[in-house]
């Protein structure tokens, strides 16, 4: 018995460092081009700047994300929801106001949540099913409104708030992250919703019988997945001065791969806003790193590789041996 | 050319899907646009790459100087492997570091990213092809306000003046092009026959204007008679098109087919129709059509351009703005017409590599 306690003690303390698991990475990779390209810009205060602000709609949607994967459903509907939020919202705004079409942008992420989590729920199909349907809708959906063309932003006041701004000579961008970031940690680490939401991941059955309504909870993290997605998409707009129907559709897997390996599990129940945020800029910084080797593009995707693997092999190892 | 290029040289079908909407928003761009757009007279305008010269006396000058250049490319293929690779080794003679090279993977905000990352190195000169002209223009200005001559391929950037923002545009003679395609079909056809067009039916520029320049060019054939014309958008869709077609007009004795990869569909289905009678003709290069071609099958001709010299063309421009030359709006880079005779010797001048083990094998037999 006490064997037993032991081990389960020993797993549980593996468990709890599990989310430790994306700060080795995260800082052994900072390390290693630190030392690799010490003699260019790596190291330099704009530089990490760039990488945040290229980041930053990654992040959302990886923060959005984890609330999906944090309830045990998958959202493959995120990449084309960019798309399409960003385009109604530079559609809106050559029409009406910032207002507006921020409201009509996220109300595009909030519908595909509602719709995904309501088929999900009523059909009780797998949500990689349903979200890879809805991707496709939405898809054509942005490919039709706007017949491929790019939809350019020329208001300044929106660019400025979704892109190029600085507010305190920090890049908007950065805030952005950090709000919603922020936002996302307190409701996951502080308040109820975050608890049911973790144990709904983590065993439907026994959070029904605790009383919490596991289909509304599922609900809600897919809607808070989407919407996500949607500021995304208003965030690629405001940085790249312009919507254009492809926004977004690179971006799932890495979205997925820095969620994962920020410590949030991908069948629920165990979820990691800093790790989620550590990963999509973790994602980033091999990016950047690699161009800054100068490395031809084919050893850059090599390379992503090997690094990866070999970051991942030594936070394990550094887990184990804490 | 560099879209067709881009759509036929790699299997992968998100690649593929990327470059047909690539090539669509290119298109859409360019006729938003239509100022931005090169046009019969831009081409007929422009200087041509021989003319690109550096005496020895400028090389030196440009090796003391330790400049950096970046290569921001659109996408992968091996058309765009030959580009940055005439590049690089151009500026590899010139004494020039080539300090970075991206690949955006056709997505705009990849090719943002690129760009802020590339800046970080300071680069003397860029060369690039714009993926999205709207989303990149500030990317773009933020690269060379830092003083970086750039040099576009292809794509020119909405709101961007020649010599003040830019060096130059390296392209295609697409017009050229087309031309050559009707010359090749009136000699596979001897003058006289019933032809067949398979036409990309998408408004993409550089395909457009090839498929344009070849009807106008066929028009002085008076004895060759166009029996039917189809388009067709997806590459996967030609082989269909071309049995439909030859079943309902088995007198056709020539297809002409927007590009290569296009144009294997077409074989493959004049292959299972059994009608090796049949000639095809068409634009770029591929190994598995140039087979076809070497075992005296199908595919009587194509018309291909020279990437090496595209990019070492970029980079020779670019070189010489360093040193205060002001280049032409446009430079155009020669085309082959290919037939089996100078299969060799067109592959060597668009790649400068040596031709493939089993093309050489085919030609010998």
């Amino acid at each position: 018995m006490n064997a037993q306690m032991l081990s389960l003690n020993q797993l549980k303390q593996i468990a709890l460092h599990r989310e430790a698991f994306i700060y080795y990475i995260f800082f052994f990779v900072l390390f290693f081009f630190a030392i690799v390209l010490h003699d260019t810009a790596f190291l330099t205060l704009s530089n990490f700047m760039n990488i945040v602000k290229q980041t930053a709609p990654l992040t959302i949607m990886a923060v959005g994300l984890t609330f999906a994967l944090a309830v045990g459903h998958i959202d493959l509907s995120i990449g084309s929801v960019v798309a399409l939020s960003a385009l109604v919202g530079a559609l809106l705004l050559q029409h009406t106001g910032i207002p507006l079409a921020v409201l009509g942008a996220l109300l595009v992420g909030v519908t595909v949540g509602l719709i995904n989590g309501l088929l999900i729920e009523r059909l009780q199909v797998s949500s990689l099913l349903i979200t890879l349907g809805t991707m496709g809708i939405i898809t054509g959906i942005a490919r039709q409104i706007t017949n491929l063309e790019s939809v350019p932003i020329i208001n300044q006041d929106f660019t400025f708030f979704f892109g190029s701004g600085k507010v305190l000579g920090l890049p908007i961008l950065l805030l952005w992250t950090l709000i919603i970031g922020g936002c996302a940690y307190i409701i996951l680490k502080k308040l109820a919703a975050g608890r049911h939401l973790l144990a709904v991941g983590g065993n439907p059955v026994a959070a029904r019988a605790m009383g919490i309504k596991v289909t509304r909870i599922r609900l809600y993290a897919l809607i808070a997945s989407s919407t996500a997605a949607a500021l995304a998409g208003l965030l690629y707009a405001g940085r790249l001065h312009g919507a254009r129907y492809t926004l977004g559709e690179a971006d799932l897997l890495t979205v997925i791969a820095a969620v994962a390996i920020g410590g949030t599990s991908l069948f629920g129940g165990r979820a990691c806003i800093v790790g989620a945020i550590l990963g999509t800029w973790l994602m980033g910084i091999i990016n950047n790193g690699l161009i800054l080797s100068g490395f031809s593009t084919n050893e850059q995707m090599i390379a992503r590789g090997v690094i990866l693997v070999i970051a991942v092999a030594i936070g394990v190892k550094e887990i184990r041996n804490g | 050319m560099t879209l067709s290029r881009n759509l036929h040289s790699c299997n992968n079908y998100n690649f593929i899907s990327k470059s047909i909407t690539f090539a669509f928003t290119l298109l859409v761009t360019s006729f938003a646009a239509p100022l931005l757009a090169i046009d019969f007279n831009s081409i007929k305008n422009a200087d041509k790459s021989e003319n690109i010269k550096l005496s020895q006396q400028q090389i030196d000058s440009l090796k003391s100087k330790k400049l950096t250049a970046a290569l921001v490319w659109h996408g992968s293929s091996a058309w765009v492997s030959a580009v940055n690779q005439g590049a690089q080794e151009t500026f590899s003679r010139f004494g020039i570091e080539v300090v970075a090279v991206t690949d955006a993977q056709f997505d705009p905000a990849k090719q943002v990213a690129d760009l802020e990352n590339v800046s970080i190195l300071n680069p003397d000169i860029i060369l690039s092809l714009s993926v999205d002209s709207t989303s990149t223009k500030n990317s773009y200005r933020d690269a060379i306000s830092n003083g970086a001559k750039l040099v576009l391929l292809s794509n020119p950037i909405e709101g961007f003046i020649h010599h003040q923002d830019y060096v130059g545009i390296v392209t295609d003679d697409m017009f050229g092009m087309g031309k050559a395609a009707a010359q090749l079909t009136m000699d596979a056809l001897k003058q006289s026959g019933k032809l067949g067009i398979i036409y990309h039916d998408a408004k993409y520029f550089i395909t457009n204007n090839r498929d344009h320049a070849f009807r106008q060019a066929l028009k002085s054939a008076s004895n060759i008679d166009i029996v039917i014309e189809k388009g067709f958008v997806r590459e996967s869709e030609t082989s269909n098109i071309a049995a439909a077609m030859i079943l309902q007009n088995p007198e056709i004795e020539a297809i002409y087919v927007s590009w290569d990869s296009a144009a294997e569909g077409v074989i493959e289905a004049l292959r299972s129709l059994d009608r090796p009678d049949i000639k095809v003709i068409t634009h770029d290069l591929g190994v598995n059509n140039l087979l076809d071609m070497a075992t005296n099958r199908n595919l009587y001709g194509t018309v291909a351009d020279r990437p090496y010299d595209i990019g070492a063309t970029m980079a020779k421009l670019g070189a010489a703005a360093i040193l205060g030359q002001r280049a032409a709006q446009v430079t155009i880079v020669p085309f082959d017409k290919v037939t089996k005779t100078n299969i060799t010797s067109a592959w060597q001048q668009a790649f400068k590599k040596p031709l493939p083990k089993l093309l050489t094998q085919a030609l010998q037999q």
